[in-house]
Parts: structure tokens; C-alpha cells; sequence
């Protein structure tokens, strides 16, 4: 006989052996709050959401190294305005998007399209980190890079006096790229860890249908 | 919270409750690991009752989300100790109407299937379980030949992994 069929019979037997939980039992579960991936997925997201939003506002509020400089070299509001229209734009914009991807994640979906939606819910909050930093990045790098190249801001900086101009947006550069290649380290290690299993799983589901 | 739900949702998990233990067998190797499992499955479950229109039967409904959790929702708890003696010995309930050789290929199949992944386990525990290939691959979300295809592969990976 074919084994499987083996053990079909005798998976049908199993029932009078498994754990019997009363009514109460199963209701104390219900109060219990869930500990699933989508949850903490969720909570991961809320708090890349926020933390770039706050990193946002604390250098409106107190201002940065550059103000001073825009000021005085003639980056007035007509950039600086639209610059951030755009930007709390885009925000927003990945925003809903977060918001209506995680809706559409429901347990009573097929396993794939659950899966699916869980990879693309993801994916919303890698881009919405991949444009801070880019966004972030470019705008110091335009910022050294005007101050160096149209204006005498660096030459004005008495500390700065040996230092050639090149140097310094060398090195504004590749600390810009190290900051960059650590936060998308650190990114590979959460995320490693976190969606390895679902990634593993839903590529099983697309190889099949291949 | 609506306690009638609450009322109709427990009463109907409470009639129903095998399929979410033997999921949990198929996914978890210890105790431990299986309450946590029943847990978070029932959480799911009671999250997705207000959606739950019963023009499908209570259990058809449950498969879908209580494997799904197991496959997707649910993190493993560190604790899951992975002993073929341990996983053997959760399986196996009923033992003495078998004789030796039977016994002894009942138990190595239950070890095979626990050496699976998991989108294989699903369609193991599914077939078990009685289900069509169409509910099957409705379940999973993948096309019915499919299903089968994937269900052929898994029993010759079962066959290698028993005569190695």
C-alpha cells in the first residue's frame, strides 16, 4: 500500500488522542494579544515612519549646520519652500500607501495572496526608508557641493583654512556613502531575521507555478 | 465586544478544535511551541469571525486561516527543540492495534513529514486531512494541476527520504 494512504488511516485516528480545551480555556485565549509577524511589522513601520518624520522636525526646530550658510548665500524660500511640499508630499503619499497595503493583509485570503500583500506592505516601508536616505543624502551632497563650488562658505570657516575644498566634499561624500552602507546593513539584519521564512515560503508558492 | 460573537465563536472553536491541534502537530516539535501556536491561531481566527459570513462550513474556513498562520503569521518560538525521538513521540498517539512493521513505517512517515517545508507540509496535512486538490489549491493559491503536480513531487520526496 501506498504510504501516505498508511498514514491517512492513521491520521484519522489520531482525533481521540489530542488535547481537549474547555470553553474557558478558549475564551481566556481570545483576551490574549497576538504576537504574529504582521503585527510586529506593523509596529517596526510605525516606528521607520516616525523616526524619519522626527528626524524631520527636530532639524526644523533646532535648526543644522547649513542654515546659516543658506541664509547668508542666497537659498531663499522659493527652494526652499517647494523642497518641502515635495517632500511631505511623498511622505504622505507612502503614507496611505502603507495604510491601504496593510489593509488589504487578511487571514482569510489564500496562502499566497497573503503572502503577497505581507511582501508588498514591506516593500512600501523599504521605499519610504530608501527615499529618506537618498532624499537626505542628495540634499546635503547638493548642499556642500553649492557652498563649495558658488560660494567662499567653506574658505570663511577659519578651522577649515588648511583644509582644501576638494577634501572636504571628498570626505562629506564617503561618510554620506558609510552612513548610507550601515543603515542598509543594520536593514538587511531586521529584516533578515524577521521575513526569511515568509520569503523562503511564498518563493516555494512561485516556483510552482512557474 | 459583542458577546454573542464571543459566545458563537468559542462554542464553534470549542467543536472544532482538532483541526487547529493537528496543524499545530504538523508545525510544532514540543508542547510549549504547540499551545503558542493554538494561541496565536485562535487569536486569528477570532480577529477574522466578524468576517466570517457561514456560507462556508466553520471548519472549511478554519483550514485556511489556521495554516496560514502556522505558514506566515507565526514567528517560532526559540524553544522548538528539533528531536526525531521528540517529534515521534507527540505524533504518535495510538499505537497497540499495529503490528511491529506497520508501527515501524508509521513512524518513520510521521518523522518524513516532519523533515518538509512548509508550503509541503500544508499540502500534506491538506490530503490527510481528506481535501480535494480543488481545496487545496484554493487554499494555497495556486492552480489545481499545480496541486497536484507539487502533491506527486512531495510523496516522491517522502519515498527518498524513507529509502534513502
Amino acid at each position: 500500500m501506498d504510504e501516505l494512504e498508511l498514514l491517512k488511516q492513521d491520521w484519522k485516528k489520531q482525533n481521540e488522542g489530542l488535547p481537549k480545551l474547555s470553553y474557558d480555556e478558549i475564551y481566556r485565549m481570545i483576551l490574549k494579544k497576538s504576537s504574529s509577524m504582521v503585527k510586529w511589522i506593523f509596529i517596526i513601520s510605525l516606528l521607520e515612519f516616525s523616526f524619519w518624520i522626527l528626524l524631520e522636525i527636530i532639524f526644523r526646530v533646532n535648526g543644522f549646520a547649513g542654515e546659516e550658510a543658506i541664509e547668508k548665500h542666497g537659498i531663499d524660500n522659493n527652494v526652499i519652500i517647494p523642497y518641502t511640499i515635495f517632500y511631505y508630499s511623498v511622505i504622505v503619499f507612502f503614507i496611505v500607501r502603507f495604510y491601504l497595503n496593510y489593509k488589504k493583509i487578511q487571514t482569510t485570503d489564500s496562502a499566497k495572496i497573503l503572502m503577497k500583500n505581507i511582501i508588498n506592505t514591506r516593500k512600501t516601508v523599504k521605499y519610504y526608508v530608501w527615499f529618506n536616505i537618498c532624499f537626505f543624502a542628495m540634499s546635503v551632497f547638493s548642499l556642500v557641493i553649492y557652498l563649495a563650488s558658488f560660494t567662499t562658505f567653506y574658505q570663511e570657516q577659519s578651522d577649515l583654512e588648511t583644509i582644501p575644498v576638494k577634501v572636504f566634499v571628498i570626505s562629506a561624500i564617503v561618510s554620506g556613502l558609510f552612513f548610507v552602507g550601515i543603515v542598509a546593513l543594520f536593514y538587511r539584519l531586521i529584516y533578515g531575521i524577521l521575513t526569511r521564512r515568509l520569503k523562503r515560503n511564498y518563493g516555494e508558492l512561485e516556483k510552482l507555478e512557474v | 465586544m459583542n458577546k454573542e460573537l464571543e459566545h458563537s465563536f468559542v462554542t464553534n472553536l470549542e467543536q472544532n478544535q482538532n483541526i487547529v491541534h493537528k496543524v499545530c502537530r504538523i508545525y510544532t516539535s514540543d508542547q510549549d511551541s504547540h499551545n503558542d501556536l493554538f494561541q496565536e491561531i485562535t487569536i486569528q481566527l477570532w480577529k477574522a469571525y466578524p468576517k466570517f459570513r457561514g456560507d462556508a462550513k466553520f471548519s472549511t474556513w478554519m483550514y485556511r486561516v489556521a495554516l496560514n498562520t502556522a505558514i506566515t503569521l507565526y514567528r517560532k518560538s526559540k524553544r522548538s527543540i528539533k528531536t526525531a525521538d521528540l517529534d515521534t513521540i507527540n505524533f504518535r498517539i495510538k499505537a497497540e492495534e499495529y503490528d511491529d512493521e506497520v508501527e515501524q513505517q508509521l513512524k518513520l512517515m510521521y518523522t518524513a513529514v516532519k523533515q518538509l517545508n512548509d508550503i509541503e507540509k500544508a499540502l500534506v496535512f491538506l490530503y490527510l486531512e481528506d481535501k480535494s486538490y480543488r481545496e487545496i489549491a484554493d487554499t494555497m493559491g495556486i492552480s489545481e494541476v499545480n496541486a497536484r503536480v507539487k502533491m506527486n513531487r512531495v510523496k516522491t520526496k517522502l519515498k527518498k527520504i524513507l529509502n534513502p
